[in-house]
Order: structure tokens, then C-alpha cells, then sequence
């Protein structure tokens, strides 16, 4: 292409580390909130003003940091459930449905047992809570497994069924919830019930456990790819499966594998947000929003090329962006949904910028046609 | 054609020069082809030949040098502007469709299609072309039923009805049975007389290349390094020249130990991709210390009996015995795991991992080895000792062993592929076209270390087009056409013409 004097000329890299990923998703970031900008300019109001009041709810203030971290969590279970099956080249669009089951079956264990309410359980807390967190890795693999099976004993496109499962599990949780549901509250508004006191799981440093788990997780996440054996066979499957074939992978189990794992993975997810953070230890009936949210763990796992420990400081942006964008849109009487429009612009600018991970633009000055 | 006179330079580069991250392609290369001339362009795999044979038609430009057609310097920016100047291009991989007539084929692409398409007479013009080349080719027949060399043919007379004067062909004779080879170059021949300029491009088939060419250029690492006379030149001095040693083409077969039979299949038959029968009632064993070849042009079931005999494809019926065992059900790792070593012919996406290092492709036989795994951690130190002992040991040649395999040339890749095979000490080695798209020095280590594992007594089936290859290793030889053995023959009593007719397909006794 010709710009006046000027040749611009595309070149292929042959890879990139780590590092330039980092610094160019930085300056994408930074780019697509300059973007921003302008739509709050055009709003009446500063810049800059904007993003210090985001970014200070989301970050700094007592009560907008813990819900950012909440968030952050919920998120980066949910780009564990996609990165897993990713490494193995396989989609999981089912977070949404996996993280609902995951809730089902950690609420299911909890009404079981008699921790609904103001009953008095049979178990001691410690021991339930066990068992809930059993019971939403169960919910979530169980789930999971569906796609795995089609897509490794049938080659289904696994895109459309953890896809279509989302919607079954969305409506299976508004009927277990809603009026005469098994998991209805005790107001009949729509809601779930509420956990005893004796299994709502101690804060540790003031932050629900999950977060420290979720951490943990990453590094696990990290070694399993890097050091192990399943590690290497989903790597391969997912670089050729004709090649892991031929070094005696099994199609069936690789698939099955990684979407029980990431069944696993979201139904912790779910866990986390609606039996261990504060103040809710219920499932709500705004539960879809979470479900919206989940998808936001597909942009987090590609941004950060499949690597777990890459996605944790995505997960938290992401988490801060939705929360901070919605407190701005209240505090200076912002149009609805400039908190999506944030989000969307830093995503598309995100994914637009991966260009530059396999691209060089060089520019000299053009020769002089003959 | 009437103002080009026999001996007009009608193609020249001077001075082409293209540079890539890293390496470079074309060093100062100068190349002239003159009317009537059959040139070659030979050299081995990374010499710089596809470069600068997409120069020439157009698909990559150089950085520096110059491109003269006619005597007249031309700037190439797509392969369009060398068509319109009679550049033509014969693909290595054909580039027809499948579903579509010849003559359709043929007019494909051409200026006067794309506006009112007179079939008719485009029809008996093509076909006085045909005439005039003596060589008869339906024009209404669907390229799919055709033969791989009359679809080669089909590209050549698309190439000449839109004017080609100077027909560059890639790796002409690579895909051709040997009846069909002799035919093409017939036909080349008969068309220098029309004082059509011809550049065929060729790896490894250096009797081709003696038997029909005027000239021939040899590069060697992106430079000339000879322009030669074929009068005056031998097989070895081209080799010579194009490896930069001398090469031996003679290989020691030598005795070998026939033990008992490691490998027995049954009445096998197998379906391919598309569901079609690929392999109908094949029967044969495989000894201990024998190379078994298999002698057929791509497409005739070997890729589907390979794939069954590895544990990649169902069977459709018969049975297969390993060690007086029947293995039919076992899956692809339990044969690794009792000895079974398949060298796939697709080394780039079966055979290897591209974005893996070499000692994860190196995992790729050993990771299901409990000696390099504890606790379902792999034990990466021993895998890297693995990798860089085979690596010295074969001679692969790269930079490091944390390299990724893509970046190794098809050579090197080949040596890493049969070091891994190798390494496990296989009792039965399935070998699918080894040397396919290798250069004539790694050809010869390929073969080599084939003859090697022989010696020590494993069972080898070799699948090959090469029939050269076949004869020159194998003990017992199977031409193979359309899913059916046509005979096996012991090595004593092949002969060369008998095995070139059957792999064709032409009945024993009509060949005899």
C-alpha cells in the first residue's frame, strides 16, 4: 500500500514472546480507552474525570474493589473452563449453562442435606461445604461431558452444543427457582433459597476462599500444560489431531477430558458467586447476568492465547471495567450502557490488535515508479 | 509463434536476488532459456528453486535483478502479466477441477471465457491443438476420470492455448507411473520442435533430466553453481555438483537374514476417506530381515493399508496378525507399544508437529513411555537427551533442539521422524514414500538406515512410487493398482518394465 511518499509494506514475524504479547495488548487496552473518550465527550463530561472515577470504584474504593474481585473470580474460572478445551483446539462457548449446573448441584446438595434457610443441617458447616463444592464440580463435568462425547464419538461441532446446553440450563434453573420450583426461596419473588449460615464458607482475608483457588488454579492450570503428560497429549491433540492420533492419543479421551475439565472449571464458577461471595449465598433472579458474564471468559482466554496465568490480570480488567462502567453510568447520569459499550470497544480493540502478534508494519519510502 | 526463431532468447533473469528473514532465497542467479530448449533446473530441497520459479511466473517478486522476456525487460507483478507474455506454468499439485470437462478446464481463466464464451469453436481449436501434438484427449470427459499424467496433460494444452511460449513445469514427473512418464516426455520433446521454450524444475529424477533436456542449471544454497551441457554430463556429475559430494548410487543391499513371518495379513479390505473401496482382498506376510516394497503410484490403496496396518483405520473386513497374534482391534498406541513403527508420507501434519519443538515431537513416540514419565510428569531432561543424542546421531541439522519443526527443511524433518521411529527399536516398520520430496543426498541416508534396520532384523513394509527405490531395497516386490496386488514378485526375478507395466495397471500377460 501508498501513503504519499511513503511504502507501507506487511511483514509476517515468525513468532513472539510473551513480553510483546503483553506490551501490545497494554497498548491496545490504552488505545481502545482513548476510543472511549470520545463517547464521553460526547456525553458532556471529561475524560479523564471518567476513567479516574471507574477505575477508582472499580480499584480503590472499599466498596467497589470487592466487587470487582467477585467478578474478577467468576470470570477467571470461566476463561479456565474455555482455555483447557482451547489448548485441545476445541470451543467451549458452555460456561454460561456449566457455571448454572455447577450452582445447581452445589444448591441441590445444600437442600438435600438441610442447609436451606433457617434449618439446622445435619452436618457439620466444614463438612457441607465439601460437599457443595462436590456437588457443583459434579453439576459442572455432568454437563460438560455432553459435548465431549458428541464431539469425540461423533465429531459434533461442540460451538453449537455447549451453545444450545446454555439455554437448557438457563431455563432449568428458572424452573427450579421460580414458583413451586424445589430451590424456591421463601418469598416465592423469583429467587432462589438462601444457604444457612452454617455452610456460607469464611472469608479468608476478607475475600471469599475461591479467590485464593482460582490463583492456585492458574499456576496448576500453567504446570499441567507446561510439565505433564495430559498436559503434552491435549497440547498435541489440539497443535494436529491427525498427528496425535498417529503418537496414539486418543481423540475420544482428549475430548472428553478437557470438556469435563472445563465442566469442572464453570461449575466452580458458579460455585463462587452464588454460595461463597457475601451477601448473596443465594441463587438470584438477575441470574442470567451471569451468565452474560461468562461469556466474557471466551474474550479473556483468547486474549491471553491460552495461557491461565495470563488471563488473571485480564479477568481482573474485565471484572474492574463492568463494575466501575456501571457505578460511572449512575454517579454522572450516563446514557444506559456505556458500561457495554466500554467493555465491547476494549474487546474489539483487544482482538483487533492480535494482528500485531503475527504482523510488522514497515514503512520506507516508495521507489519511484518506471 | 512465427517471429521467434530456434535459439531467440525468449526468458532471462539477470542478477535475481530475493531475500527472506534469515536466509537467502535467490543469490545473483542468472538464467536464460532460448526457443526450442529444454532447460533444467535442478537442485535439492532449500537450493532456492521455488523461488525463483515463482519469480519467473510472476507470484513473488524479487528483490533485486532483472527479468527480460523477448529481449524486452518486463516487470511481473501477478502471474496474469507473465501469462499475457507467454510464461505458462505446469503446478506440481494440479490445479484443475475435478467435476469439470477438460475443455472446460481449459478455458477456465482464459481472456475470451470471460466474456462470450464460443464453446464450439474453442472446442476444435483446442482440439486441433491435440492434433497437432498427437496426443488424443477427450475434451468432454470430467478431469476426475482422468489419469494423473493426461491431467498433467490438460494443464500443458491449457497453458498453450492461451499462448504460452515458455512453459515452466514443477517436478514434472513426480506423480507418473513409468509408462505414463515416457509418454510426457515424449510429448515435450515433440513440442520444442514448435520452438516452444521449456523449464522443467526436478529434485532427485536426474535420469529425466539426462534423458530430455539440452541444458541444465544447477543451484545449490540459493546460487549457480554449475550450467552444464547435458551431452557432457553423467548422473554423478549432476549429483555431484547438486549435493556438493560425490554421491553413490549404488546401494548395498547385501544379505540379510529372512527370519520368520512378524507380519500376516488376511483378506484385508478397507474403505478410504470418501468412503470409496480403497483396498480390495490383499493378502501377503512380512519376515523378520526382509523389506517388503509395495510398488504403486499414489492413490491406489496404500494409504488406506498403511493407516489399517498403524491402527489409524477401521478394516472392512480381513484380518491382520503381528507375531501370530491378531492385532485388529488394537488401538494405534497399543501397537506402538508392542513394537509397531509407521513412518507416515505425510511428515508435515501426521508425521510431525509443526509449532512443537523437536523434543516435543521427539515426545510424540515416547510420551506413553513409562520411562519418561513419573507421577504424570514427563520427564523433560531425559527427552532432551534423547532428542540431542538422535539429533547427532542422524544428523539432523538445526540450530538447537528447542527449534520448532516446522522450520526444519523436509530432509532434516525426515532424518528427525526416522531417528524417533527408529530409536524404539520397531519390530515391524510401515514406511509410507520415505524419500518422497527429498534430495538426493537425504534420499540416501533414508535408504540406508532403511537397509540398517533390516540387517538387525526387523520386518519392513515399504510403500513407494518410486520405483527405482523398490527395486534397489526391497527383497520381495508387490506392485499394487487399484487396491489389488497385481503380483508378488521375489527381488531375483524382478524386472524393471514387467513391475513399471503392472504398476499401471496392465494385466501380467499383455506386459510379459
Amino acid at each position: 500500500m501508498k501513503l504519499g511518499r511513503y511504502q507501507i509494506k506487511l511483514e509476517k514475524k515468525s513468532g513472539f514472546t510473551g513480553w510483546q504479547a503483553a506490551v501490545i495488548s497494554i497498548v491496545a487496552i490504552l488505545f481502545a480507552l482513548f476510543l472511549v473518550g470520545f463517547i464521553f465527550l460526547q456525553a458532556g463530561v471529561d475524560p479523564a474525570l471518567g476513567y479516574q472515577e471507574i477505575f477508582s470504584y472499580a480499584f480503590l474504593n472499599p466498596f467497589g474493589l470487592p466487587l470487582t474481585l467477585n467478578r474478577a473470580v467468576f470470570l477467571l474460572f470461566c476463561s479456565f473452563a474455555f482455555i483447557v478445551p482451547i489448548r485441545a483446539g476445541l470451543w467451549n462457548i458452555g460456561m454460561a449453562g456449566q457455571a448454572y449446573a455447577g450452582a445447581l448441584g452445589a444448591f441441590a446438595v445444600a437442600l438435600a442435606l438441610g442447609a436451606k434457610g433457617s434449618q439446622t443441617p445435619s452436618l457439620p458447616g466444614g463438612a457441607l461445604v465439601g460437599l457443595m463444592i462436590l456437588g457443583a464440580m459434579l453439576g459442572g463435568m455432568a454437563v460438560g461431558a455432553i459435548p465431549g462425547i458428541l464431539k469425540g464419538k461423533f465429531n459434533t461441532n461442540e460451538i453449537v452444543t455447549t451453545m444450545m446446553i446454555n439455554f437448557i440450563m438457563f431455563w432449568l434453573v428458572a424452573y427450579m427457582i421460580k414458583e413451586g420450583g424445589p430451590f424456591m426461596g421463601s418469598g416465592g419473588e423469583g429467587e432462589g433459597f438462601k444457604l444457612t449460615e452454617s455452610v456460607r464458607p469464611p472469608l479468608f482475608k476478607d475475600t471469599p476462599f475461591t479467590l485464593w483457588v482460582s490463583l492456585a488454579l492458574a499456576a496448576l492450570l500453567y504446570i499441567l500444560f507446561a510439565r505433564t503428560k495430559i498436559g503434552y497429549q491435549i497440547r498435541a491433540f489440539g497443535s494436529s489431531p491427525a498427528a496425535a492420533r498417529y503418537a496414539g492419543i486418543s481423540p475420544v479421551k482428549i475430548s472428553l477430558l478437557v470438556f469435563v475439565a472445563g465442566g469442572l472449571l464453570a461449575g466452580l464458577a458458579g460455585y463462587h458467586y452464588f454460595a461463597a461471595v457475601p451477601g448473596l449465598y443465594k441463587i438470584p433472579k438477575n441470574y442470567g447476568d451471569f451468565g452474560d458474564l461468562a461469556f466474557y471468559g471466551i474474550i479473556c482466554g483468547l486474549i491471553s492465547q491460552g495461557n491461565p496465568l495470563a488471563s488473571i490480570p485480564l479477568a481482573l480488567l474485565f471484572g474492574g471495567l463492568t463494575n466501575g462502567g456501571r457505578f460511572v453510568q449512575g454517579k454522572l447520569q450516563l446514557g444506559f450502557g456505556i458500561d457495554y459499550a466500554l467493555l465491547g470497544v476494549v474487546m474489539i480493540i483487544l482482538v483487533a490488535f492480535q494482528f500485531f502478534f503475527r504482523y510488522r508494519i514497515i514503512l520506507k519510502k516508495a521507489e519511484k515508479e518506471n | 509463434m512465427t517471429d521467434i526463431k530456434h535459439g531467440d532468447i525468449v526468458l532471462a533473469a539477470k542478477g535475481i536476488t530475493k531475500r527472506y528473514p534469515g536466509l537467502v532465497a535467490n543469490d545473483r542467479i542468472d538464467f536464460e532459456i532460448k526457443a526450442g530448449e529444454i532447460h533444467a533446473i535442478l537442485g535439492e530441497n532449500g537450493a532456492g528453486k521455488t523461488t525463483l520459479m515463482s519469480i519467473l511466473f510472476g507470484l513473488v517478486q524479487p528483490d533485486e535483478g532483472e527479468i527480460y522476456a523477448f529481449g524486452k525487460k518486463v516487470h511481473f507483478r501477478s502471474p496474469l502479466d507473465a501469462i499475457d507474455l507467454g510464461v505458462g506454468m505446469v503446478h506440481q499439485t494440479r490445479k484443475l477441477i475435478p467435476a469439470h470437462t477438460v475443455l472446460e478446464n481449459i478455458l477456465l481463466g482464459h481472456p475470451k471465457a470471460g466474456t462470450i464464451l464460443d464453446m464450439k469453436r474453442a472446442g476444435e481449436e483446442v482440439a486441433q491443438l491435440c492434433k497437432h501434438y498427437n496426443y488424443p484427449l477427450d475434451l468432454n470427459a470430467k478431469v476426475w476420470h482422468l489419469a494423473e499424467g493426461e491431467k498433467q496433460m490438460v494443464e500443458i494444452f491449457k497453458a498453450l492455448y492461451r499462448g504460452a511460449k515458455v512453459l515452466i513445469m514443477d517436478e514434472p514427473t513426480s506423480a507418473l507411473a513409468p509408462p505414463e512418464t515416457e509418454k510426457l516426455l515424449e510429448s515435450i520433446q515433440v513440442m520444442t520442435r514448435d520452438e516452444l521454450a521449456i523449464v522443467p524444475f526436478i529434485t532427485h529424477k536426474l535420469p529425466i533430466v539426462l534423458a530430455v533436456s539440452h541444458r541444465v542449471t544447477i543451484l545449490r544454497r540459493g546460487q549457480v553453481v554449475a550450467r552444464l551441457d547435458t551431452k557432457q554430463s553423467t548422473e554423478q556429475s549432476l549429483a555431484r555438483e547438486m549435493v556438493g559430494r560425490d554421491v553413490i548410487f549404488r546401494l548395498e543391499r547385501g544379505k540379510a537374514a529372512r527370519g520368520r513371518s512378524i507380519l500376516r495379513v488376511e483378506n484385508l479390505s478397507a474403505f478410504d476417506d470418501k468412503g470409496a473401496q480403497a483396498l480390495t482382498d490383499v493378502s501377503f506376510d512380512v519376515h523378520e530381515g526382509e523389506i517388503f516394497g509395495i510398488a504403486g503410484v499414489s492413490g491406489n490403496g496404500q494409504q488406506a493399508l498403511a493407516e489399517v496396518l498403524a491402527g489409524l483405520r477401521k478394516a472392512k473386513s480381513g484380518r491382520v496378525l503381528f507375531d501370530d497374534a491378531e492385532i485388529s482391534h488394537l488401538t494405534s498406541l497399543q501397537r506402538w507399544q508392542k513394537g509397531i513403527g509407521y513412518i507416515p508420507a505425510e511428515q508435515r501434519t501426521v508425521g510431525s508437529i509443526g509449532n512443537f519443538s523437536l523434543v516435543e515431537n521427539m515426545l510424540m513416540n515416547y510420551h506413553f513411555d513409562d520411562a519418561f514419565s513419573k507421577w504424570g510428569f514427563l520427564n523433560e531432561k531425559k527427552a532432551r537427551q534423547l532428542t540431542e543424542a538422535l539429533i547427532a546421531e542422524y544428523g539432523v541439522a538445526t540450530p538447537s533442539p528447542d527449534v520448532k519443526a516446522r522450520g526444519l527443511s523436509g530432509g532434516n524433518l525426515q532424518k528427525l521422524i526416522l531417528a524417533r521411529v527408529f530409536s524404539r527399536k520397531p519390530r515391524l516398520i510401515i514406511v509410507n514414500l520415505p524419500t518422497q520430496g527429498l534430495d538426493v543426498g537425504a534420499t540416501e541416508f533414508v535408504q540406508n538406515k532403511l537397509l540398517e534396520a533390516r540387517k538387525s532384523g526387523a520386518g519392513i513394509l515399504l510403500i513407494s512410487e518410486d520405483l527405482d527405490e523398490i527395486l534397489a531395497l526391497s527383497d520381495r516386490i508387490a506392485p499394487i493398482y487399484e487396491g489389488k496386488f497385481m503380483d508378488v514378485i521375489p527381488a531375483e526375478s524382478a524386472v524393471r518394465e514387467t513391475i513399471g507395466a503392472l504398476m499401471a495397471g496392465l494385466e501380467k500377460k499383455a506386459a510379459a
